[in-house]
Parts: C-alpha cells; structure tokens; sequence
C-alpha cells in the first residue's frame, strides 16, 4: 500500500457519479490518474487491454453465493481508456481513506462510464493483449456491455437511461452523453457505433 | 375465536395494523430514515406492501375452508383494498417522481418496458375491483358477475410476481418467494375447483339413480 501511495502526488477529484441504474452523486474522490501506475508498469505494445480483479473471500462474504453474479469480480479496460487522465485510481472520498463499502482500500474510478465499471477493492491487475471478461457483461451481456459508456441514447433494456435521480433529489435530471465528460473521451470512440458497443 | 373474529373491534386492530407500513414510512421521512435515495426506498417498500396484502387476501377463501375459520370472510375486502391503497402510492410514486406527471411520457415507458407494463396491468386489473369492492355493487352487478370480475386478482398477483421478478437486477430469491406464495394459493383453488366439480357430477348422477331402486 505504501509503495502504490508513492506512485503519484494525490490528488482530490469531484466528479459525477452515474449508476446504470439511474441514479446519481457528485464524488469527492482522492487518488492519481491511472496512467501514472501505467507508465511505472511499461506494458509491452502487445498489451491492449486492462484486466482488473476484486478481493473476495467467500468465507467472509456468505451473501456472494446468493448474489446471481460469479464472483471475484472482474472488470476491463481499453488501454487508451485506462491512459485517459481521468481515470483514476481511488484510494479515499470525502478527504478520508475509502471505507469497506466504498471499495478499500484501492479502487478504481471512470467518471464517463455506468458505476460498476469502477472496480472496487482491487487485488489484481494484469495488462493483456485481448478483451477481459466482465462480470455484469457475463451476467447478462445483453444489458451490459463492456464499454458500458454513460449514454441517454441507449436505453438498457429494462429501464430509460434517458434521466438520473440525483440522490437527495425528487424528480429526474437529464443524463448527459459520457456524464458530460464528452469532451475528454468523445475522441475515444471516434468512428464507433456506440448502440452496438454499449 | 368465533367471537374474536366477529367483534367489530377486531376490524378496527386490523385497519390500524394495516396503517403501520405506511406510518413506518412517515415516521422514517421525519427521521432522515430513507436512506440515501428515499424515492426509491418508498416504491420498494410499497410493492413489497402489495405483494404482502395481496397474498393475505389470497389466503382468506383457503383459510376459511381449511381451519372452519368462515368468519374471516369480513377482513377479505379490507386487505384487498389495502393492498390497492399501497398500489396507489407505488404507482404514484412512479408518476410523479420518475415520470414528472408527464402522462405521455408514462405510456411510452408502459409501452415500451415489459416489467413496466406487467405493473401496470396489475393496476388496471386491481382498479375495476377496487371501485367495485361496495355491497351496492354486488348488488348492481349480481354475486355471480361479481365474483367472477373480481377473480382478476389471480391474474393481478401474477402479474405483480412477474414485475418484481424482471425489476430485481440478479438476486431472484424474494421474487421467487412470492412466486411461490401465490402459486401455492392459486394451486389450492384449482384443487377445490376439480373436487366441486366431481362432488357436483355425482350430486347429478344421485337422482337419476334413485327411482331405479324399488326400496325408494
């Protein structure tokens, strides 16, 4: 832990919060880009792919059998993705050290895709030339993709992604394309049809 | 337990008993109780109310029949009321806070959603009943039409486990619970339906019988 807290100066970031389940919160995370750890790692030109994995011990965790997800969780990045400066990797909220439920005590966090792609608590990450599995992705890849970016356009198939309660809030704001960090990542999908690669 | 079942202060425990989910939920307003996103705090608990009330109601018929209990009969049309009553605040928090009071926009989500739609057509099952839950309506309509309209409650619980068991995102075990509930009950009414039906066939076979036996 110590050795990853020297990687990089840390840094404190407010970004949006967007659950694919349309809900919302303004995050106050601490942590560095990612790419800081990236540039340490020198992942050969092969490597293509960010495969990330989560802690998990059944024994401590009895509730994960029942969960109807396989765990331990998995999730997966682009390397351009992961490269971006605003993907980050967490280690508090709110000024403090990240909490249990928050995904202590090193998470990531990508503002421009839905929540449960910043991987929490994470024990492993490997550098790899093909696409990881993902663990929403295996559970029903016909409602979560694998680049699962924030997107008003493409509904999931249960429910509009059109509009987000923000918590604290009664009635739903527009959702914006990327979380409004469009800007920053558009560029990333150049040429891409994002209704297919949800 | 006669005389319990058929006290009008029993009634009167009852629809204060049936009040206490929506006081929790009030109480816990005032209380910063509703977690962090309380919309949806409210609608999870109000289906789970109308899930609960439905299978009571369900129960009563089964109950009366299987304990001798045939006073029970007076809470039926409360419980199924209140089971509409939570439907109500479900769906009004459905409309109002999801959908903005945009009626429009809410027939497109009906339309578009199946999980949407099967609640919805539980609420269109459940409302005929509930407007016709007054003694001056089965009257008006006769207890046979009567009984029959308001068999629409099997179908209205079908429909509810079915919206809950497509909402849930993995974990299908309370869906399924219900599920189960309501198919144990309706089970039950299909057994009784076939055992009428044969005592009803030889009830008709009796009296041709009878005159062919001399010692009549």
């Amino acid at each position: 832990m110590d050795e990853i807290l020297k990687i990089a100066p840390l840094e404190e970031r407010i970004y949006r919060h967007r659950c694919v389940e349309a809900w919302s919160i303004v995050v106050p995370w601490i942590g560095f880009s990612f790419s800081n750890l990236v540039k340490l790692v020198e992942p050969t030109p092969k490597a293509q792919f960010v495969a990330f994995q989560s802690y998990y011990d059944s024994g401590q965790m009895p509730q994960g059998r029942w969960a109807g997800i396989n765990f331990p969780y998995v999730e997966g990045l682009r390397l351009d993705e992961a490269m971006n400066p605003l993907t980050l990797l967490s280690v508090g909220m709110y000024g403090e050290t990240l909490p249990n439920q928050d995904g202590a005590p090193v998470r990531m966090v990508i503002p421009w895709k839905y929540g449960f792609k910043s991987i929490k608590s994470l024990v492993k990450i490997k550098f790899q030339k093909n696409m990881p599995p993902t663990t929403w992705n295996l559970a029903a890849s016909n409602e979560y993709g694998f680049y699962s970016n924030v997107n008003p356009n493409v509904d999931h198939p249960r429910w509009s992604q059109a509009k987000e309660r923000r918590l604290g809030e009664i009635f739903k704001r527009a959702t914006l394309m990327f979380n409004g960090y469009g800007d920053q990542v558009a560029s990333l999908y150049n040429g891409m049809d994002l209704k297919k690669n949800y | 337990m006669r005389a319990l079942l058929t006290s009008k202060w029993t009634k009167v425990v009852v629809f204060l008993l049936c009040l206490i989910p929506l006081g929790g939920l009030v109480w816990r307003g005032f209380h910063n109780g509703l977690g962090a996103n309380p919309v949806e705090y409210i609608q999870l608990t109000t289906g789970d109310w109308i899930l609960r009330f439905l299978v009571l109601t369900l129960c009563i018929t089964p109950f009366r029949k299987l304990f001798n209990l045939p006073d029970l009969i007076r809470f039926r049309r409360m419980l199924g009321l209140f089971a509409f009553f939570y439907l109500c605040l479900h769906f009004l928090t459905y409309l109002g806070p999801d959908q903005s009071f945009d009626l429009g926009g809410m027939w497109k989500d009906v339309a578009k959603r199946p999980f949407i739609t099967v609640g919805f057509l539980g609420f269109l099952l459940l409302l005929p009943l509930a407007l016709t839950s007054t003694a001056g309506w089965i009257r008006r309509l006769g207890g046979k039409r009567w009984q029959a309209l308001h068999r629409a409650i099997y179908f209205a619980a079908i429909a509810g486990v079915i919206h809950y068991y497509w909402k849930v995102k993995s974990d299908v075990r309370m869906p399924l619970f219900y599920g189960a509930l309501v198919a144990t009950l309706l089970l039950w009414r299909l057994g009784d339906w076939f055992r009428k039906r044969r005592e009803g066939a030889s009830v008709k076979l009796a009296p041709q019988r009878m005159p062919a036996n001399p010692a009549q």
